[in-house]
């Protein structure tokens, strides 16, 4: 992979992977009596080991061949793969978690495997670690065949996934030490946050300049999912994660937000991550995969379009639907429960679009797994927007807020929506990518759909019954006024439903570890293929050697 | 809610960088062949686009 | 070639050919037909006004604005309406203020200045009380949050313009094509042509340049420039834009030719006989600026009702106030309601009503191949009770062998296929179409000019194929008859009868038409004989023949003085006045460019079904437009008497709104559903009605 840089980048590499060594140096001497220290080692590793892959080929041949002429594929092969990295890693730790509640022996009476620690790392893992990386990749992917464009840079990409994934460890292990600012899906402390900022500004910018060389004077709609999430997800982060320091020396920071203001921010924050991060950013993946993968084009183009726009729009203000009956004002309350029931008409025009592109190709969903990945996607995306805008109407949050409906809710639509979209479009991506003439094994591929599908249902269901009745339970009176069931009645009422939700999740990380491993027999063994042209049309070599017309 | 300051300003800035890259679009005729451009994607890799050469050009130089 | 792009929205290839060359744009035309995509070709300095409609963008750019500022409005409106109270909602007024006076003074433009211009000359439409109710309800919010009142209309006035600059940019991508047929015609003109000097120098002149007197060589595959007259050479030429006559002319030294005739097999020099603006297309560009008046009668049903609708409101929010002062003396409250009036019968639907169900229309028809310049076409269309079709290029689509010479033995037959298939004269190609090709049979083949094909067997002797006379110079004999004439040098001649192709279900088509309630007749600028044929073959419907250009525009008129609305149908250059006087028009996009550019509706498959689908369409359409206006009045019933009561809120103005603009879209939408009618197979039954 370095072997394709000229000197003149190995050498830009290497002052990057100093730089990030020497910062890492900085904090493990600066902040030595605390975590931060820790970090700092782990930023000197991370600096050290990238500087080494580099220093390996350094000497290596300069490339010959004209770069132009072929898509830039490196970057996304190795996010794919640390990727799937992740959903292992992250998805075991879920299960993990979820086997804590029905069996709390399991923290095996460590302080780093207490719930409140490892529950961050596998929200984190699951959404940064595997999303993440998994929009990254194919962002890179998807903006250079659209654009017909090579990516505009040689080590911006590199820099951007790698710079993710520091980010992503240092969040990781930070929670295990305790270091969290206790904002949900922005716990990391600022140092972690600093960073994120500059790789997204890159990834900003690269995003850009690709879009700005492209070949094809029309930018796909996938672009402006993508381009979307990267940029509203940039200010969402700057300013929910506004804090000042409490020591340059030390991790911990306190909010510049005080009250139900910091609660505000953070739910105009969080609801937003949902809508950019988890909705915009794998819708850009279903707009340009899904059609790829039917043969088919977008059932209405125009309405994909039209939908972005209100997906856009609707969710700014969505948020303060989390924080019904708080100290938030009523009307604040209200005004997002109105933008959140009026969010389901593009959320549904986009689950619609998905569904009636394959309306005329139901065979292919029939025979093809990865299809059907996809199809499934769509349909638990319709579904989940339609229990979130009903969760958001105030009388009914009276019933499920702080229940486990809301975990279910939202396990619907991380599982069955966006862990769905991402593996459909894994198994579409993997073989090409890697020149295979198809996945090692499709049987694999599905009984992946199947567990997927079961370890969905099973927990989403399990969710809803355990949600229900807590929340039903908690609202009982007995005649005299005073509560019918103590806390603990309502604990040994959810106990079945937390072994089948353990058992669910379970499910679903055996799916992800057949697609772990599926995906790694492809590249080792799957038979090669040469793909039709598949490069990019700004380079004149590729001209046909005889023009059309002769 | 002093917040709402902060908010309020930032997601009008927001909006307004939409209403900007909306108008961007039209002005460079993005929503110019919608159908065609669904199509596009799929059929992405089987020709060029944009030849930046002649043909004949092409002929000529390389009969030299 | 240096690039192509397919805008598979307008059904179009755009090509960038390195230098210009007939050939590749032949090639690919052919490629395209091959692949099952048959295509015509257009010049690209036809586009250019479309391709730039600034209007167009302007408005586009006036509804992002607006949508912009209704969203942003309606946010904080919301907040307002979930109680925002004391400082906080008068904040958000200002805000609301903010974002909608310059969102209004921008987007609303179109109105303002629309129903100024309409104003000044003291006439109404539909804008005048747009215009009123933004004004006066963006005056009413300002004074009330500068009071720091409960209730201000800034959503309602913002989303307002939103809904209605909706309406205007579908209705107006709906008629913006400009009518362009005169600016085609005159690029018809050939551009210029090779002068001889007297001393036999040639010398390329622009057309504009040729003065009477001037002789000029016209090649074989070349337009005549101006009218002339041939001086030397024989050639055979096409005049079917000219006449609409199927047949290729002989001409030779001492005929005249109109301009625009094509000039088919042999070079001829010729005198130049009138300037170009004299010339025959000079001529039918006048008639054609002239004849436009067919349609000018029509009144778009959205402009009928603005003008009984626009007085009526103003009178209704007049009264409105008028009661409500002298009831309670307060004339802000008097001013509130009436305002209130005037924005819930803001005519959102109504504007809406027309424009969204022709765009779903059109991208039905566009489905099917048809492509509809003007909203007004299909209302025109769905009124029609009349239709008359061209003859050649319309209803038939070059020719075919009728009948063989059956004397012929086989060695006799493969000459004539190889005779036949060395033209590209029209009556050669439709003889080769119908024989097994061979060739080896002939030693050399020659085409002489305005006669016919003569090749050499190998005994020496002569084989012709051509004009009956030219054959009868070589042939033992003579046959009379019509068509072609075929024969050995010293052996007996012999007829090939020819006649045209109909275009695919021109029969069911007509019949269906018939079905519909629609007259048919055909107006042809040919010779009795084959227009009463292809009448015959379309199961005898009425005829008129050799009509010229200002006959057929003459007939049409008489059609009209009689109470009907005629469909004109036709494709050729002779069509043009005809299809810009009908009333409504139609062309298939093998039609000239002239023809394509002056017809409302040009179909891009062969088949005539074409016809009877549209026609199916647009009276649906035209249903669907009367129950939007009925379900625009309905819900002003409901709405005036709540609005006149004082009874309405911004709140319930901003839903009562949207719920029937989204009435009326989703009504429109039915369109989309339901399938074209389909011309039912022709039954015995039909034909014997038909025959009867």
């Amino acid at each position: 992979m370095i072997s394709t840089f000229t000197s003149g980048e190995r050498q830009g590499a290497l002052i990057i992977a100093g730089a990030v060594m020497l910062f890492g140096l900085i904090m493990a001497v600066a902040g030595h009596a605390d975590p931060m220290g820790v970090h700092g080692w782990i930023v000197l590793l991370f600096g050290g080991a990238t500087a080494y892959a580099v220093l390996r080929a350094v000497y290596d041949p300069a490339p010959q061949e004209d770069r132009a002429l072929s898509y830039y594929d490196d970057p996304t092969k190795v996010g794919l793969v640390i990727s799937l990295f992740w959903a292992v890693v992250a998805m075991g730790m879920g299960v993990w978690v979820a086997a804590q509640l029905a069996w709390p022996d399991l923290r095996f009476d460590a302080a780093w495997s207490s719930f409140g620690r490892i529950r961050p790392v596998h929200t984190s893992g699951v959404i940064f670690g595997f999303g993440g990386n998994a929009l990254i990749a194919t962002s890179y992917h998807v903006m250079q065949r659209t654009s017909r464009a090579r990516l505009a840079g040689q080590i911006s990409p590199w820099f951007v996934l790698l710079g993710f994934n520091l980010f992503c460890l240092l969040a990781a292990t930070g929670y295990l030490m305790g270091v969290t600012q206790s904002k949900e899906y922005a716990e990391p402390e600022w140092y972690a946050d600093i960073l994120l900022v500059i790789v997204w500004v890159v990834y900003f910018i690269l995003y850009i300049r690709t879009l700005a060389r492209r070949n094809e004077p029309h930018i796909y709609v996938a672009n402006w999912y993508y381009l979307a999430f990267i940029l509203v997800v940039a200010i969402l982060h700057i300013v929910n994660n506004l804090a000042v320091p409490a020591s340059l020396t030390g991790a911990k920071s306190y909010s510049a937000f005080a009250g139900v203001q910091d609660a505000m921010t953070q739910w105009w924050y969080g609801h937003n991550a949902v809508a950019f991060f988890l909705t915009a950013g794998f819708l850009g993946m279903l707009y340009y995969f899904l059609p790829k993968r039917a043969e088919r084009p977008i059932y209405s183009y125009r309405l994909s379009i039209l939908s972005f726009w209100g997906i856009v729009f609707f969710y700014i203000w969505a948020g303060s639907h989390h924080l019904h009956y708080t100290a938030l004002p009523q009307w604040v309350q209200t005004l997002g429960m109105t933008f959140s029931v009026m969010l389901l008409v593009p959320s549904w025009a986009s689950a619609g679009n998905a569904l009636m592109t394959l309306n005329g190709a139901w065979h292919k969903v029939r025979d093809d797994a990865t299809l059907r990945f996809m199809m499934v996607a769509a349909v638990f995306y319709g579904l989940s927007t339609f229990e979130g805008s009903f969760m958001a109407v105030r009388a009914v949050n009276s019933l499920s807020h702080y229940t486990d409906w809301t975990v279910g809710h939202v396990h619907a639509g991380a599982m069955g929506w966006v862990a769905l979209i991402t593996f459909g479009s894994i198994y579409a991506v993997v073989p090409l990518l890697w020149k295979r003439a198809t996945m090692y094994s499709w049987k694999l591929v599905e009984w992946h759909f199947w567990l997927a599908l079961a370890g969905t249902v099973v927990y989403v269901f399990a969710m809803w019954n355990s949600g229900i009745t807590q929340g039903l339970m908690w609202r009982t009176y007995t005649e005299s006024g005073t509560l019918a069931y103590s806390f603990t009645d309502t604990l040994v009422a959810m106990h079945p439903y937390y072994v089948a939700r353990a058992f669910g999740g379970a499910l679903f990380l055996a799916g992800a570890i057949l697609a772990a491993f599926n995906v790694y027999m492809t590249i080792r063994r799957a038979p090669a293929k040469q793909p039709e042209r598949d490069y990019p049309t700004s380079s004149e070599a590729t001209e046909p050697a005889v023009p059309v017309a002769e | 809610m002093n917040i709402l300051l902060l908010l309020i300003p930032i997601s009008l800035a927001m909006g307004a960088v939409g209403v900007a890259a909306f108008l961007w679009s039209l002005r460079t005729d993005q929503y110019q062949d919608l159908s065609g451009d669904a199509e596009r994607v799929l059929h992405a890799a089987d020709h060029p686009i944009t030849p930046r050469r002649r043909p004949t050009q092409n002929l000529q130089e390389s009969g030299q | 070639m240096q690039s192509a792009r397919a805008n598979l929205t307008l059904r179009r290839v755009q090509l960038q050919l390195a230098e210009r060359s007939d050939t590749v744009l032949e090639t690919v035309l052919k490629r395209l037909a091959e692949v099952g995509h048959p295509a015509t070709a257009i010049d690209a300095t036809e586009l250019e006004n479309e391709q730039r409609d600034e209007a167009d963008t302007a408005l586009l750019r006036a509804v992002a604005v607006a949508g912009f500022g209704a969203m942003n409005v309606m946010l904080l409106s919301v907040s307002v309406w979930a109680g925002a109270e004391g400082a906080m909602r008068h904040g958000f007024h200002w805000i609301s203020a903010l974002i909608t006076v310059p969102v209004v003074a921008y987007s609303g433009r179109f109105f303002f200045a629309s129903a100024w211009s309409a104003l000044r000359s003291a006439r109404m439409n539909m804008d005048v009380p747009i215009a009123l109710a933004l004004i006066l309800a963006l005056a009413l919010s300002l004074v009330e949050t500068l009071r720091g009142a409960e209730h201000v209309f800034f959503d309602a006035v913002v989303t307002l313009t939103f809904f209605l600059l909706i309406g205007r940019y579908l209705d107006h991508r709906m008629r913006g094509k400009a009518r362009n047929a005169l600016t085609v015609l005159s690029k018809l003109v050939v551009k210029d042509a090779l002068r001889v000097l007297p001393d036999g120098q040639t010398l390329v002149v622009a057309a504009a340049e040729i003065t009477p007197g001037m002789v000029l060589r016209i090649p074989a595959g070349e337009r005549m420039p101006v009218d002339v007259r041939i001086l030397s050479g024989a050639t055979d030429l096409d005049r079917s834009i000219v006449s609409g006559e199927a047949d290729a002319v002989a001409a030779t030294a001492g005929d005249e030719i109109e301009a625009g005739a094509l000039n088919l097999t042999g070079p001829v020099e010729a005198v130049a006989l009138r300037p170009v603006q004299e010339s025959f297309i000079a001529d039918m560009t006048r008639m054609l600026g002239s004849a436009e008046t067919g349609r000018g009668r029509h009144v778009r049903i959205a402009d009928r009702i603005a003008r009984v609708y626009a007085p009526m409101i103003h009178l209704v929010a007049g009264a409105t106030f008028l009661g409500w002062y002298l009831a309670t003396g307060d004339w802000l409250t008097s001013a509130f309601v009436a305002i209130s009036v005037l924005i819930i019968t803001c005519p959102c639907a109504m504007s809406l009503a027309v424009p969204v169900a022709h765009v779903v229309a059109a991208g039905r028809l566009m489905r099917d191949g048809i492509m509809m310049k003007d909203g007004s076409a299909l209302e025109r269309l769905a009124q029609i009770d009349c239709a008359t079709f061209d003859k050649t290029g319309t209803l038939t689509q070059g020719g075919e062998v009728r009948q063989m010479p059956e004397t012929l033995a086989e060695g006799p037959m493969s000459v004539l296929a190889e005779l036949a298939g060395s033209s590209r004269h029209p009556a050669a190609l439709a003889i080769a179409k119908g024989l097994p090709q061979r060739f080896g049979h002939l030693h050399s083949v020659t085409e002489v000019p305005g006669h016919g094909i003569e090749g050499g067997l190998p005994d020496g002797r002569r084989a012709r194929l051509g004009r009956a006379s030219w054959v009868g110079d070589v042939t033992a004999d003579r046959v009379e008859g019509s068509g072609p004439a075929f024969g050995l040098e010293g052996a007996p001649m012999s007829r090939i009868a020819l006649s045209e192709t109909l275009r695919s279900d021109a029969r069911s088509a007509l019949s269906e038409l018939t079905h519909l309630g629609i007259a048919t007749e055909i107006l042809s600028g040919d010779d009795e004989e084959r227009v009463a044929l292809v009448a015959d073959r379309l199961g005898g419907i009425d005829y008129r023949h050799g009509l010229t250009p200002a006959q057929k525009v003459a007939r049409l008129e008489t059609l009209e003085a009689e109470g009907h609305r005629v469909l004109m149908v036709g494709d050729g250059l002779n069509d043009t006045p005809a299809l810009a006087a009908a009333y409504v028009s139609m062309s298939p996009a093998s039609a000239t460019d002239a023809g394509r550019a002056a017809a409302d509706f040009v179909f891009l498959r062969d088949s005539l079904a074409a016809v009877p689908n549209a026609l199916g369409l647009a009276r649906r359409t035209a249903r669907i437009v009367r129950q939007n206006f009925g379900l625009a009045v309905l819900y002003n019933a409901v709405a005036i008497p709540i609005a006149i009561a004082g009874h309405v809120t911004p709140l319930m103005a901003a839903i009562a709104m949207s719920l029937s603009s989204i009435l009326v879209v989703a009504n429109s939408l039915r369109l989309n559903g339901t399938p074209l009618p389909r011309p039912r197979l022709l039954t015995w039954r039909d034909s014997e009605k038909a025959q009867v």
